[in-house]
């Protein structure tokens, strides 16, 4: 059993933080460092106490130094934060206070006796890890969403910080692409270097009129080739999207592609190699030439 | 801004075969440039803004990789290894920085795969950090960094010293020719071990093996694409995404 702490900087997976936290079988306390709404969401996502930090509009990366100390006074034998961009920074700072060993892509924590068992997701999540630590541990949790599951409200404790560090936001603009349809479509059909010819956009564009659907592309596609916009670009670096339906087409589905499309409900993937990487992480595929798929496709859409 | 580019501190996930145990096999893989180098090498350049800019990296791969793209010196930490605690990496990285002193930024890749290492380092260092950065410059004698957050752009401006870990929004697009190789050859390394530099190369956490996850995998249709196409579509039908 391990007392746990978590790091909250969004709402999105605060209950799966705490659900992995609760692997541990100690008492776990959840940090929020934003406005008051986010420590309001921590507390009913099952934590024992939530302390939190009104960020008060200021970059959260500028209270990595406070939160580190007020962590790290309690000794915990392991911090959970989200792999988030904000997150992350805090937790690095945590751990450089804990002395603690920093671990990326959990997925599962348990106690064995006095030692922390980390499952962990490496090498693009190819494989699953095991790890662990005698020492105090930080990581940054990659596993699934999970929906809170109506715990009451803990109390909620306002902390004092240190002073933020000098870090300002100059402007927020609309990224480029943001107004692109492809952040609301419910169906997008994206497509990569599968495809032989600009040309041959054609009937890709087919398929997505017969869906209703707005049109994406790989970061090659985009980048190196300029035959989509690239604010139609599907990545990591590029649109994180949400559709109902995403079909790849043509696309193998390098981690920096797939990590734009996390959040998309069902995804399919099309391809002539039934080894890419896209059928590890698709709900559906068909294994076949984009040629005589996307017409067959069509086809079988108007019946 | 004397500012140190990170490079080459780690292996790439790419270059390890996964055995249908669930075993991994590095194949003797050495460290390479990340996918975020070279994005990481360019932001690098324009905060350093004609002051000193210095190269950093660690481990067995070729230091000239920052030497053909314009650094003029580098420090090579040779015998550090790859390491599953991100944190032991970051005091390699902050060890070997104690060599250059006065440093205003610290520039490195926001790998994917060791995304704990830019986080750490700036918590080793007692740094502030911006992490998934897109560009970067040097304004007024603090560091203005763009990243992406969701839909919007985000300009901040965060003083030195700092750590800025950059994303990648595009590969390189030229490889350097043979005239920058040659040049490469011709600027200074200097070779630091660990002992040198009062580091250690060890876990603090030992790895108990790997295995493949449990993933569901994919419903596949193939065979003749008409009738896979009818079952795909049957199949997104009753998902009711169709």
């Amino acid at each position: 059993m391990s007392d746990a702490w978590i790091i909250v900087t969004e709402e999105k997976q605060v209950a799966a933080l705490v659900a992995a936290a609760k692997g541990l079988g100690g008492k776990i306390t959840a940090i929020a460092v934003g406005p008051r709404a986010l420590a309001d969401a921590a507390a009913i996502a099952g934590p024992d106490e939530v302390k939190w930090v009104d960020a008060k509009g200021i970059p959260v990366e500028a209270y990595a130094g406070s939160v580190a100390r007020l962590v790290a006074a309690a000794l915990p034998k392991v911090v959970v934060a989200s792999g988030t961009v904000e997150g992350r920074v805090l937790a690095g700072a945590t751990a450089a206070r804990l002395g603690a060993a920093v671990i990326p892509g959990g997925l599962k924590l348990s106690a064995l006796g006095d030692r922390t068992v980390v499952e962990r997701a490496d090498l693009d999540g190819r494989v699953v890890e095991t790890i662990e630590a005698a020492g105090p541990v930080v990581t940054f949790y990659a596993g699934d969403d999970v929906a809170s599951e109506g715990f009451a409200a803990v109390p909620v404790e306002p902390v004092g910080t240190d002073a933020a560090a000098d870090i300002l936001v100059e402007k927020t603009e609309p990224a480029a692409g943001a107004g692109a349809g492809i952040n609301q479509a419910a169906v997008v059909v994206s497509v990569g270097r599968g495809l032989k010819k600009k040309d041959d956009l054609a009937i890709v564009h087919d398929l997505a009129n017969a869906l209703g659907a707005e049109i994406g592309c790989s970061m090659p596609v985009a980048d190196d080739l300029g035959w989509v916009e690239k604010e139609r670009y599907v990545g990591r670096s590029g649109q994180h999207i949400a559709p109902q339906l995403y079909i790849a087409i043509g696309i193998r589905g390098a981690p920096q592609h797939l990590e734009g499309i996390r959040d998309a409900k069902v995804v399919v993937g099309i391809n002539n190699d039934p080894d890419a990487p896209i059928f590890k992480f698709a709900d559906y595929g068909i294994v076949g030439d984009l040629y005589d798929v996307i017409p067959a496709l069509q086809a079988a859409l108007g019946k | 801004m004397k500012t140190v580019i990170v490079y080459k501190w780690a292996r790439n996930a790419e270059d390890a075969v996964v055995r249908n145990d669930g075993t991994v096999d590095w194949r003797n893989a050495k460290m390479t440039a990340g996918e975020d180098d070279f994005a990481a090498l360019e932001a690098a350049k324009a905060i350093a803004e004609g002051d000193e800019l210095i190269g950093l990296t660690i481990g067995d791969g070729d230091a000239s990789w920052a030497l053909a793209r314009g650094v003029l010196q580098t420090i090579s930490v040779t015998d550090a290894s790859n390491l599953t605690d991100n944190a032991s990496t970051a005091a390699i990285i902050v060890a070997a920085m104690r060599q250059i002193g006065g440093v205003d930024a610290v520039v490195i890749g926001d790998s994917e795969e060791y995304a704990g290492v830019p986080v750490a380092l700036a918590g080793q260092l007692g740094w502030p950090a911006i992490a998934h950065v897109s560009s970067a410059s040097a304004v007024d004698g603090r560091v203005q960094v763009v990243r992406k957050q969701g839909s919007s752009e985000q300009t901040i401006s965060i003083a030195a010293p700092a750590v800025i870990a950059v994303s990648a929004a595009s590969p390189e697009k030229k490889t350097p020719g043979m005239k920058e190789q040659l040049a490469a050859r011709k600027r200074p390394v200097t070779k630091l071990t660990l002992a040198a530099i009062g580091a250690a190369s060890d876990d603090k956490v030992s790895s108990k093996g790997t295995r493949l996850p449990e993933t569901a995998a994919a419903r596949i249709f193939d065979g003749d694409p008409a009738a896979a196409a009818e079952q795909l579509v049957a199949a997104l039908r009753g998902e009711g995404v169709l």
